[in-house]
Formats: C-alpha cells, structure tokens, sequence
C-alpha cells in the first residue's frame, strides 16, 4: 500500500513542474430548483393518473346502478352532501373541532416526545430510570386510557388529548433517541475542539444531526394522531369529524360516510405533504437518493 | 525561520496502547519530539504507524496515555481553541453552509468581528464566492480548505493536520501546498502535519520526522536546512527527498516482510 503512494508520490514530481491551473470557482447551483421547475407539471400529471382512473370508474360503476346506492352512492351526490354538510349542517364545527384537539394533543405528545428523547438520549441513567415502564405503556394502544380518562375526567375534550398525545409521543420519543445516539462522535468533537458547552453542543451539533431521524417520528406521530383522534370521537362525545362518521352510519347516510373518509384522507395527505416540505427545507443539506 | 527557538510542544515517554476486544495493540511507543515555535514539522510514516494517534494526543482528543506532553510548557489537559484541528475527513458539518462552517469556531465574538473573521479566512483558502454552499456541494479540495479556514480562525497557538491534501489530484495539491506554506507564514502558527507524500514534507517541513511502525516510533528526525520558497528541482531538494524516501522505503519493506 504505502509503497505504491510513494511510487504515485515521486512520479508526481517529474510530471507537473508547470504551476498548477486551479480550477476556478464557480457558483455553485441550486440543483433542486433547477429540477423541479422543469418537472413540475409532468409530476402532477404522474400523480392524478391513478386517483382520477378511481374516481372515473366509481362514477361508472355507480351511475350504472351496477350497486345499490345504498352501499354506494354516486361522486355527485357524495359532492351535494358535502355542500349540504357544509352549509346547512355543521361540518366547519366539526372539522374545527378535530382539528384544535389533534392539535393539542400532537402539540403535547411531540413537545414531550422530544425532551424526553432528548434527556434519554442524552444520559443513559435517565433511559434506565424511564426506559422499561415508557416500553410497557407504549405496548397498551392509546384508546385502551380511553375509558380511564373519562371516568377520571369525564367526557370532555381530555380524553381525546391525552389519547392523541400518547400515540405522537412514542415515534417522536423512540426517534429522538435513537437520532441522538447515533449522532456520530466527530460532530462532537469539532464542537469539543471549539469548546462548546453543553447546551449549545445539544442545539449546534447534536439535535441538527439527530433532525433526520427526529423527522422520521414527528411524520409518522402525525399520522398516527390523525388516526388516533378520528377512533376517539367515534368512540365518544358529540362533535368531531370521526362523530360524524358514526352519526351517518346511524343514520344510513352512505354519501356523507364517504365524504367524510374522504375528508379524512385528503386532509392528513395534505398534513404530510407539508411536513414532507418542511423536511426538505429544515435538511435541504441532505441530499439523498431522490428516485 | 522563527524569531523565538520557544518549545512549543514538548513530548516525552508517549506510549499509547490500544486494547482491540482483548487484542494490546501498542500505537505509540516512547515517543520523544520537541516541536518549536512556528516550526513546520511534518510527520512521515507507513499507514498504521500511529501518525493519527499522535496528533489526536496532540490536539486533546485522546487523553488515556503514558508519559507527558506540554504546550507551552502547561500538560495538554483536552481539546480546545488554541489547539486547532484539521481532520484526514474534513469534518465540515454537513447542515451548514462554508461561511457558518468556518465561522463554527466563533460564538463568543461580536457579530461584526465574526463576519470579519469568516470572510478574512474564506479569501485566504479561495473560497470566496462559495459562502453560502453546503458541504456536499462542494468538492474534496474545497471541503479540506474550508475545514482548514474553520481551523485558522482561532488563531490557535498549534495547528495539526492530518493528510489535508491526501485526497487531493496531484495539481490542486501542488497549489494548495503553496497555499497551505502561505498561510503558515502569513498566520506565524506552529503547523504539525500528516502526509504521505515526502516531496511534500521537504517542500513545506523545517523538520521531517520519520516514523516507524508496530510499535510507532520517531525513528528520525531530519532537519530541512532549504531556504525558501523551495525549488522542487534543486539538486539539494531532490538529494533530501530521495534520503528520506529510502529510509522509508527500508523501514516499510521491513515491517512488511516480518508481517508476511
Ligand atoms: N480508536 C482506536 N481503537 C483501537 N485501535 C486504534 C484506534 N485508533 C487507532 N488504533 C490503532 O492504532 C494504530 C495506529 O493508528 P493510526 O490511526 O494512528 O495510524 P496512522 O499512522 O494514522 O495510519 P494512516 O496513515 O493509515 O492514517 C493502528 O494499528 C490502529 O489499528
Ligand atoms: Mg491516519
């Protein structure tokens, strides 16, 4: 081995006696922009085949009376009853209903999530002291504290909360965690060669390494609290996207069943995709396989 | 070349033992070096001999060890800003971009002598024009001369760097041997550094030490008496880099032969 560097190291000499030609710097390009701008509409394109080929068929299919329109009603009257719920119903109250609670309960569940991820992640003493009951409480499902809650605190709101905090905390805690332990000991000591104390060691090198994975948690405890507050509300109380779920099916309203779902659907999508942003914004120094 | 003939760092007796699940392997065996002030010295040696140890020993990192070692007359107690670092990888943190990368070292300045600082040491390494890049937009060269401005703007007493140029082509090297001499003459920093490459070590070095491996040693230390800038072509240039290549080779072919 090193006897070929040095063969490599003494023909060096006799070939470049002239000074070097650098190159010169250029401007480093911003390659992502460049791309998606050129592949924008054809990716919207790619992306509508499929949804739009569904919901020509179920249209197809319902219009033909090929189903009972009981099981399945036709996309138009699915829309009339969006209209309906929506202006003469009370679909905006629900909506915002679910939306402050899930909220409140990722607000909480990531917020503990997070310092508790970071304090075990930072002490091994204190992943002992929490570790095993955190594993034995994240083996019970979320809905399980439910009737719990509201025996304690009645059937308000709380229940809801705590049953959506407790489904965002664990990926967010389990992620945090595991990020901090693998960020890698060169980060830390460029940061020790600088002295930096500890706090600021935490915000300059060891969370924006562990962000990646702590993304991973946030992402996926979003979702999960999506799901989580829907199966609340239609498991108790009067209000709520997942109370109107089990209100149509009392009331045998197939098209606002399946106007909800879809309400349901397109509005975690839409919760992802804009954390799907944010991550590539927050980790735009990351480049990765993109496909 | 230096005013002052001050030791800057003094080792005596280093012996370094690395235990490889149950396996003793001995990096460092009794090393002896004096390192003067605003000495350029360079450390040439087979892989493996225990270059990276010495000056991770050197910068703080490594503090588990036998016998002593001073700056400034004081132990090495750990890392820290007088005592700057340019690793074999470079170690730019990927999610920030060449200025806040350079500037790392910084956060108890002014925002005002900061900006200065960064943009004083990115002109000095060529990297003006590339502030705002991350590191992966960056090439090998450009990354190992921004992790050497991160380094510089301390001011530390002692820079170490481990094989900067190592992944460089042979003409960027050759520029940024210049480079790097420029710099440790304008900066008056005392420069300890790893290569492989022993043109490069008579072109830069006041002193050469020869390392020996398993267990490591400085085996010689040899003076570079020429004045500069260098002439890669000087019959004395050439007369020193063939000696020590010899001696390397010899020293290599050895350890090979008794591995095999
Ligand atoms: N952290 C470590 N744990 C165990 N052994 C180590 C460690 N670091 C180095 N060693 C051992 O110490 C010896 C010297 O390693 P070192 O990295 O200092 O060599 P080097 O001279 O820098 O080599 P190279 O030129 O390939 O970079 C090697 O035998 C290596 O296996
Ligand atoms: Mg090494």
């Amino acid at each position: 081995m090193s006897a070929n560097d040095l063969s490599l190291a003494e023909a060096k000499t006799s070939v470049f006696i002239t000074s070097p030609n650098v190159r010169s710097p250029a401007r480093p390009k911003n390659r992502r922009a460049a791309r998606s701008h050129s592949r924008r509409v054809p990716d919207l394109v790619l992306e509508s085949i499929v949804p739009v080929t569904i919901l020509v068929i179920w249209d197809l299919v319902t219009r033909l009376q090929w189903v009972d329109p009981v099981f399945m009603p036709t996309p138009l009257s699915v829309a009339r009853a969006f209209y309906d719920l929506l202006f003469k119903d009370r679909l905006l109250l629900d909506l915002k209903v679910s939306g402050i609670t899930v909220l409140e309960g990722f607000t909480i569940g990531a917020g503990l999530g997070l310092a508790t991820g970071i304090a075990a992640g930072l002490s091994s003493t204190v992943d002992k002291l929490i570790g095993s009951i955190l594993n034995s409480i994240r083996q019970v499902p979320p809905l399980a504290f439910l009737p719990l809650i509201i025996l304690w605190a009645g059937a308000g709101d709380t229940g809801k909360i705590v049953v959506v905090s407790k489904a965002v905390f664990f990926p967010v805690f389990m992620n945090t965690l595991q990020g901090i332990r693998s960020v890698a000991r060169e980060y830390v000591e460029v940061g020790r060669i600088f002295e930096y104390p500890r706090l600021r060691m935490l915000r300059k090198v060891i969370l924006p390494a562990a962000l990646p994975s702590i993304f991973v948690g946030i992402r996926y405890g979003a979702g999960m609290a999506w799901f989580m507050i829907i199966a609340a509300e239609m498991l108790g109380g009067r209000h709520g996207l997942g109370y109107l779920l089990t209100r149509a099916q009392e009331l045998l309203l197939t098209d606002q069943l399946l106007l909800v779902i879809v309400i349901i659907g397109l509005i975690g999508f839409s919760v992802d995709v804009g954390l799907r942003r944010l991550e590539r914004r927050l980790l735009r120094w990351k480049r990765g396989f993109e496909g | 070349m230096s005013t002052t003939e001050a030791i800057e760092v003094e080792i005596s007796g280093l012996s370094k033992e690395f235990d490889n699940d149950g396996q003793t392997v001995v990096a460092l065996d009794g090393i002896e070096l004096s390192i003067k002030r605003g000495e350029f010295l360079t450390l040439v040696g087979a892989s493996g001999c225990g270059k990276t140890t010495l000056l991770r020993i050197i910068a703080g990192l490594e503090l588990d060890y036998e016998g002593e070692i001073d700056l400034e007359g004081i132990p090495i107690r750990g890392p820290g800003v007088d005592k700057g670092v340019v690793f074999q990888d470079h170690r730019l943190l990927p999610w920030l971009t060449v200025e806040e990368n350079v500037g790392f070292g910084l956060f108890r300045h002014a925002e005002q002598e900061r900006r200065q600082l960064i943009q004083h040491y990115v002109d000095l390494v060529g990297l003006r024009g590339f502030e705002k890049a991350y590191p992966n937009q960056l090439s090998g060269g450009m990354a190992q001369r921004a992790a050497i401005a991160r380094a510089l703007v301390n001011k530390p007493k002692i820079l170490v760097l481990d094989e900067p140029l190592g992944a460089l082509d042979a003409m960027t090297r050759i520029h940024m041997q210049n480079e790097i001499e420029k710099i440790w003459r304008r900066e008056k920093v005392t420069m300890v550094m790893v290569t492989h490459d022993v043109e490069e070590a008579v072109y830069l070095s006041d002193t050469v030490a020869l390392m020996s491996s398993r267990p490591g040693r400085v085996k010689k230390i040899i003076p570079i008496n020429l004045a500069r800038p260098r002439n890669r072509e000087d019959p004395a240039f050439q007369a020193l880099r063939k000696e020590i290549l010899t001696e390397f080779q010899l020293q290599t072919k050895a350890q090979f032969s008794y591995e095999i």
